[in-house]
């Protein structure tokens, strides 16, 4: 029977996201599709590699609690270069630290706020790769409406982030210990 | 020459005719920036100017040109009206005319002076009278633009000269000098010609000859060396005297420079400690995890529910399975005998036989008949029921067993998250619970690094000012104040070694010029035999006491003229730096013949660098002596026409400056910017009334016609308005 974990089957994927954000946002503030991203403050980004402004809409989400389904058509849709098992490894960074344990920390956030039958994975009466899919969808979705939350800021003032701090603020907001479910978004520090 | 009356027409800013009567005191012309102050000064200028055609398209009012159709005319023209010997007028002027759209032509400069006698105009060429009653070394002395050009004797080094020529009457003794320096030459010639011709004393008087040439030459030498020595010496001294005086200066100067190089140090420190890689440390320093504790939760007790329930369904299955196993050994126990005898095993007899003994009604192994109903008979049916029910058990049980192989949860997903979830509890959750604490000590750290930071770059500023300043009031550079004790000495060295060779020369010459003195005390007491021989030797001997004694009293000449400027300049320091300090003015005759002024305190200090009023009020004190020697030599009063004097006079200082030049008795105009206020509400600058209520001069307030457009010059137009 499975000898694999579902972290493994997990991390070996490539999460989806919409294109309309490749310009906006994910090019606006990671290297995305420039190749080294040791270059990163010659350039003024914020972030190095794509993935990296996919997590942080991704908590965006998660802290919020809030989903977005990806737009439909499959070709309005892309993945990053790297699977998830790669991302935070970057010991090749100038001025950088890896973080690998990142991706546990959001696998568990998956699991938690996943609705799988683990009860039928278990008794295999359901597919690993249907849960993994099922914790996949979780996973583009919140980030989905953190890039959705991005584009909205950056509509009513196009350099809301530019400001330093503006990133970390933004998490500065939510309650360092139970999520905001329902809450608007607070105004600045 | 006192100027009665200034007209001025069509001169650049000054469109139309505008004009400003003059009192014979001070009048003050007051305007802001750009309003047209440097222009009147500009437009006398362009008047006592004497030195040829000079009508240049710029001097045209933008504006009047701007409103001309082609082929109109009008003209530029600057007057002045003035007593100098009776009433006197002195116009300059060009016709200008517009040709076409963009070719304006000038024409019919005239440059014409007046004598006016009553009703009647005598007219002669200006450039005449002007020369005849402002003499143009004269204007040297009554015209100056701006604070730093008021020191009349650091603009060039003949300007000593052309004063003492001009006011002390020494051009005359220079001619004797001259002339007697000549007879005595030529007497020494005609001396010596007679001496070498006479047959007694010629081949001494030729020896002589010969080693008084050779002792002049060497003097000559000598001089030439010992002059050069001393303007080293010089140069030496007032480097040395600079950073002698300058000494305090230069200590203050050096700690300043430890604290700014002590406050920089700080500063990029500050910078480093206050800089945060706010963006990337989400990541890199798991800061976005500040929110995850309860997250954590949610999967603790998504897991923990999880496993209970597996390990519910777990046990309940077990449960199932032990009771079915439980069911099947109650039947076996059901198979008892009434006398508690061992029964025969399950399969004896077989199926058949049983089935035959039921159906014939006797039991075959003790022959007895067993009828339906009996006891004997219910025995054997249910003998071969257990038969039955055996077989199907076996065959229950083969298909129990493969159930007993295939466990419920062939997967062990839920264990995984369940040594997921251990390996969060503990250390790693704390860690993740102690972030949100670690970003908010990080952040107030930056919040007070910047702070200090801020202090620091406050006191950064406030220092290089401070250096700035020092820089400023001490008129040094900072190059000078970085020397170093070694460059003091390497000076010091320089200027002794200098001076013990002046001495040796000073011997030398001392030495060579007895010698010279020996030689010639010889030479005239040679005893010719010709009386005529004697008769040249006695003229030469005359002449040569008399150039000595022009030569004296021109020398005697110039100090008292330096003497008498330095006492008529000490009076006016004193009125105008009234109720402060002000020190002694000296002028003292440089090396190279020119002058130098200074202020001295009165313990015989030199003030090396007098702050930027008294330096003004020190020059113009000059200025005023030297117009008060020029009223006194040639019996007439000239103005002095001053623009912008006093930029780096303070509001206190502008007041009392302004209260004494109103009461000195001597023609003076001030163009400038001061005794102006400005409204805090509206920006606007309005005349100090307070301070010109106080004065008894003129006032004109001139300023620029609104509205104006900022890049368009024929927009612009100076208003001379009549104040007081």
């Amino acid at each position: 029977m499975a000898t694999e974990k579902i972290y493994d089957l997990w991390a070996s994927r490539n999460p989806q996201w919409e294109k309309r954000y490749e310009d906006s946002i994910i090019k606006n503030f990671c290297d995305y599709g420039r190749g080294a991203t040791s270059l990163r403050e010659d350039r003024g980004k914020v972030f190095g590699g794509g993935y990296e402004i996919f997590i942080v809409a991704f908590f965006i989400g998660l802290y919020f609690n809030q989903k977005r389904v990806l737009i439909e058509d499959t070709q309005k849709r892309k993945t990053f270069g790297q699977p998830i098992q790669y991302w935070g490894n970057l010991d090749s960074v100038k001025g950088r630290k890896a973080y690998p344990k990142l991706r546990e920390y959001i696998f568990t956030a998956l699991v938690a706020r996943t609705d799988i039958d683990f009860i039928a994975l278990e008794k295999g009466e359901m597919t690993p790769r249907r849960a993994v899919d099922m914790l996949m969808q979780t996973m583009e979705e919140y980030a989905n409406w953190g890039f959705h939350f991005m584009e909205d800021k950056l509509t009513d003032d196009p350099n809301c982030f530019y400001k330093e701090t503006a990133f970390l603020e933004v998490f500065l907001n939510f309650d360092a210990n139970t999520p905001n479910e329902e809450e608007e978004f607070p105004e600045e520090l | 020459m006192i100027i009665k009356e200034i007209k001025i027409n069509n001169f650049r800013s000054y469109y139309g005719s505008n004009h400003l009567s003059l009192s014979k005191g001070l009048t003050l012309v007051i305007g802001d920036n750009g309003d047209g102050k440097t222009t009147l000064f500009e437009a006398l200028e362009w008047l006592f100017d004497t030195t040829g055609e000079n009508r240049k398209d710029s001097h045209i009012s933008e504006k009047r040109k701007s409103e001309f159709e082609i082929g109109e005319s009008d003209e530029v023209s600057v007057s002045i009206t003035f007593e100098h010997d009776g009433e006197k007028e002195i116009e300059k002027s060009f016709t200008f005319e517009r040709l076409s759209e963009d070719n304006v032509r000038t024409k019919d400069y005239k440059f014409v002076g007046y004598f006016i006698e009553g009703s009647e105009r005598y007219s002669i060429a200006g450039d005449r009278l002007l020369n005849m009653c402002f003499e143009p070394v004269i204007r040297n002395y009554c015209m100056f633009k701006g604070e730093d050009k008021l020191n009349v004797f650091g603009k060039d080094d003949t300007a000593l000269k052309v004063l003492v020529d001009t006011f002390s009457g020494i051009r005359d003794f220079d001619r004797l000098v001259e002339l007697t320096s000549s007879f005595e030459q030529s007497s020494a010639r005609a001396a010596n010609r007679e001496l070498q011709n006479d047959k007694k004393v010629s081949n001494q008087a030729k020896e002589l000859n010969a080693q008084l040439n050779d002792v002049t030459n060497d003097i000559q030498s000598i001089k030439t060396e010992l002059n050069q020595k001393k303007i080293s010496i010089n140069e030496f001294s007032s480097k040395l005297e600079l950073l002698e005086k300058n000494q305090e200066t230069s200590e203050r100067y050096q700690a300043i420079k430890e604290r700014i190089k002590g406050l920089k140090d700080k500063r990029a420190k500050l910078a480093a400690w206050s800089s945060c890689e706010y963006s990337t440390n989400l990541l890199d320093e798991y800061w976005i995890l500040r929110s995850f504790p309860a997250i954590i939760k949610e999967f603790s007790a998504k897991v923990s529910a999880l496993s209970k329930e597996k390990r519910r369904l777990d046990k309940q299955e077990t449960e199932r399975r032990a009771k079915e196993a439980g069911e099947r050994e109650a039947i076996s126990k059901i198979q008892k005998l009434a006398n508690d005898a061992v029964p025969l095993p399950w399969n004896l007899p077989d199926e058949a036989t049983m089935k035959e003994m039921i159906d014939d009604e006797i039991c075959k192994v003790c022959g007895r008949p067993a009828p339906k109903g009996s006891e004997a008979h219910e025995f054997m049916c249910n003998k071969l029921n257990e038969y039955l029910s055996h077989i199907a058990a076996e065959a229950n049980k083969n298909s129990s067993k493969e159930v007993d192989e295939k466990p419920l949860f062939p997967n062990s997903f839920i264990d995984e998250l369940l040594s997921r979830q251990i390996k969060l509890s503990g250390d790693t959750e704390q860690e993740i619970s102690s972030i949100a604490t670690t970003i908010s000590d990080r952040l107030e750290f930056i919040t007070k690094r910047k702070a200090e930071l801020a202090e620091v770059e406050k006191q950064l500023q406030e220092l290089e000012t401070e250096q700035n300043d020092l820089l400023m009031q001490s008129g040094l550079s900072a190059e000078l104040l970085d020397k170093s004790i070694s460059d003091l000495r390497g000076f010091f060295d320089a200027k002794s070694r200098a001076e013990s060779r002046v001495s040796e020369l000073e011997t030398t010459l001392k030495f060579k010029e007895s010698a010279r003195a020996e030689i010639q005390e010889k030479l005239s007491q040679l005893e010719p035999t010709s009386s005529m021989t004697q008769v040249y030797q006695r003229v030469h001997t005359a002449f040569e006491r008399i150039t000595k004694s022009f030569s004296n009293a021109k020398e005697q000449n110039i100090n008292n003229f330096l003497q008498m400027l330095e006492t008529e300049s000490n009076k006016y320091l004193q009125k105008l730096n009234k109720n402060d300090f002000y020190g002694i003015i000296r002028i003292r005759k440089t090396i190279n013949n020119s002058a130098r002024i200074e202020l001295y305190s009165d313990n015989g200090t030199r003030i090396e660098n007098p702050n930027g009023a008294l330096k003004t009020t020190m020059y113009m004190s000059v200025l005023f002596a030297i117009s008060q020697i020029t009223t006194l030599k040639r019996e007439q009063d000239y103005p002095l026409i001053f623009d912008a004097p006093t930029s780096s006079f303070g509001g206190f200082k502008e007041d009392t400056f302004y209260n004494v030049i109103d009461t000195i008795d001597k023609q003076c105009v001030i163009v400038t910017k001061d005794l102006l206020n400005i409204d805090k509400t509206t920006g606007q600058k309005a005349l100090d009334f307070d301070t010109i209520n106080k004065l008894s001069c003129s006032v004109y307030r001139i300023e620029k016609v609104e509205p104006f457009n900022d890049k368009d010059l024929s927009t612009i137009q100076t208003v001379v308005k009549p104040i007081r």
